[in-house]
């Protein structure tokens, strides 16, 4: 009897809840459907990005007009972030949310789609032409999300972001215009700049062994054979076949160096390294190479061509076997 | 402030229905069948992508019940044919299934972003947002529909089942004297927990189910003798677990599903060391006193 009575306080109460929150949200429907707030660098657009690279957009767009949060800090793998309370708090306080799609953000994809009906959520990679995008010959659709390592195609994120900006805010499209094409254009001097280095390389020894795929855009960019010893996902793990066939490969075209990458652990370069060593070859770990996240904010890496100039700069090094400075 | 509300309700939801078959799991020695159901789905959510091609919630959730209804059948066949321990069984069964889904994934889905973490397992951080839509009204947030309905099934079970229930978990050979089958019910109640743990899996995440399963129903089984009470407490527990969780979460600014978890456990140590007469230290008063 005691056990019933409580379960019927418990379900009231349930209920109780359930209600009032329909309520609730009804008025916050309401509330979040007005129309756009009048902009100024005293009442900026609220923006949150998922990755550092498109907070890095958004704040080189908006220029003093958006206050930009980034959501996944340095170093962060973006397949297996998790929210936090305060995340929470951010999302729902933003303006306008950026994230980079194609599965990137893994389920949070999902509910960036959903959220679109209360607030313009914008997936950068939209802009991106479907017939650039890689993807494997037997899931068709299911893309490489790593589109920014071609700096020419993330320049069409730019275009994308000052898009969205100048919807919400019409009167100052202008300002977001312009700020785009200058941040356009010093991508494209980055672009030239990669291409140039990587070209020093000679062609046989243009081979990108790293961690996970992360870096297949930047191979098929900038002419260098990139090989991953894990998947797509961060999370799949790698066979022993894997390091066999990269071991051959680097014996066989006498790779300088193979790459570690700042947000997925190095174990697995490691036993690439030892694999070599075991066949009388020498191979070295040209260094850290920065994938999913950007550097600490402050350092030049903290920005997007400051991270892209530092993972040129080590792979060009490393592979013409000089010391890293 | 919505959003927050949300996620307690949420939470509350989720603990209440863990809460109520947890205590039958802990009663029965089986309470890892949880933990091992998060592993065992691997496959079925491999197989669903490879039948269907698509990682759409629906034939994920379709594959990973069908994994834990086999994930349970077997550890209880085992059990009872093979006469092997109930944790050995467990054991067995989900790191076999999860090995060959792992197998599963790097012949045939390599290329894709493909685990639970990734299709399967929600995020109670994102619940209200994720919304049902329902003619183009937006109803609330969906996990509140899938645990709630999810909790009514198994409330309604318990209750309708409760005398055939508490005889099979604590006399088996008199249930079966009188006639009532102990398979059956044990089945049943597996049936209970395996979709009880997908679908909570699937709105709130692994490791808030996981602990939600052991610890509420655990620190209630210090606190009382009485089953009715048991499970009454560990759905309380359990809720007040969410709640806290969420203001501790709240404090570190940190994942609410680890800070829900982490309160279940700070709550089953204060039953443990306090509970009146199976805590540690009335115990140990009461021997002090008996000198």
């Amino acid at each position: 009897m005691f056990a019933k009575r409580i379960l019927a306080v418990g379900i009231t109460f349930c209920l109780t809840l359930a209600l009032l929150g329909c309520n609730k949200s009804a008025s916050q429907a309401e509330t979040s459907a007005s129309p756009s707030k009048s902009v100024s660098p005293q009442s900026p657009i609220n923006i949150v990005a998922t990755t550092g690279m498109i907070a890095d957009i958004a704040a080189q767009v908006g220029g003093n007009l958006v206050h930009v949060t980034g959501l996944m800090g340095p170093g962060v793998d973006p397949h297996l972030y998790k929210a936090s309370e305060g995340d929470i708090h951010k999302l729902s306080n933003a303006d306008i949310i950026f994230y980079n799609g194609l599965n990137l953000e893994g389920k949070m994809t999902d509910i960036f789609v959903k959220m679109a009906r209360k607030k313009p959520t914008v997936a950068v990679s939209d802009a991106i032409d479907p017939k650039l995008l890689r993807e494997p010959p037997e899931f068709a659709g299911h893309y490489d999300p790593h589109v920014w390592f071609d700096v020419s195609m993330w320049s069409q994120a730019v275009t994308e972001v000052a898009q969205a900006l100048s919807e919400y805010d019409p009167a100052h499209a202008n300002t977001y215009q312009s700020n785009a094409k200058t941040y356009i254009s010093q991508l494209d001097a980055l672009d030239r700049w990669c291409r140039e280095q990587i070209a020093q390389i000679p062609k046989d020894q243009r081979v990108l062994i790293t961690a996970h795929d992360a870096f297949g855009y930047f191979g098929r960019a900038y002419n260098i054979d990139v090989v991953g010893l894990q998947g797509i996902s961060t999370v799949s793990e790698f066979g022993l076949k894997d390091i066999q066939r990269i071991v051959d490969l680097i014996v066989e075209r006498k790779v300088k160096a193979v790459f570690i990458e700042s947000s997925v652990p190095k174990r697995s370069i490691d036993a690439v390294v030892a694999g070599v060593k075991a066949n009388g070859h020498d191979v070295a770990i040209g260094g850290t190479l920065f994938s999913d996240a950007m550097g600490t904010p402050g350092t030049p890496e903290g920005h997007y061509i400051g991270m892209v100039r530092a993972n040129v700069t080590t792979i060009t090094n490393a592979l013409l076997g000089k010391a890293p400075h | 402030m919505t959003a927050s509300l949300w996620i307690i309700a949420t939470g509350i939801l989720a603990a209440a229905a863990c809460g109520l078959l947890g205590s039958f799991l802990v009663l029965r020695k089986t309470s890892m069948l949880g933990d091992a159901i998060s592993h065992a789905v691997l496959p079925g959510i491999a197989l669903a992508f490879l039948i269907s091609g698509s990682r759409n919630p629906i034939p994920m959730l379709i594959g990973a019940g069908a994994l834990g209804l086999i994930t349970a059948f077997c550890t209880e066949t085992l059990h009872r044919v093979g006469r092997l321990q109930q944790d050995a069984s467990i054991g067995v069964t989900f790191t076999w299934l999860f090995a060959l889904g792992v197998i599963l994934i790097s012949m045939y889905a390599g290329q894709v972003d493909l685990d639970q973490e990734c299709v399967l397992y929600g995020e109670i951080a994102y619940v209200p947002w994720d919304v049902w839509l329902w003619n183009g009204l937006d109803m609330g947030p969906r996990a509140i529909w899938v645990l709630g309905a999810t909790f009514l099934i198994d409330l309604v079970f318990v209750l309708t089942c409760y005398k055939e229930l508490k005889l099979t978990t604590f006399d088996p050979q008199l249930a079966e004297s009188l006639g009532i089958s102990t398979r059956l019910f044990h089945y049943l109640l597996m049936a209970a927990v395996s979709l009880t743990t997908v679908a909570a899996f699937e709105s709130v995440g692994a490791i808030l189910v996981v602990a939600m399963l052991i610890a509420p129903a655990a620190a209630a089984y210090l606190l009382t003798d009485r089953l009715s009470r048991m499970l009454v407490l560990a759905m309380i527990i359990g809720a007040a677990s969410a709640v806290t969780g969420y203001l501790l979460a709240s404090w570190l600014d940190a994942s609410i599903a680890g800070a829900m978890a982490t309160m279940s456990g700070i709550f089953f140590a204060l039953s443990f060391f306090l509970a009146p007469r199976h805590g540690l230290l009335p115990k140990h008063f009461a021997r002090l006193s008996t000198k």
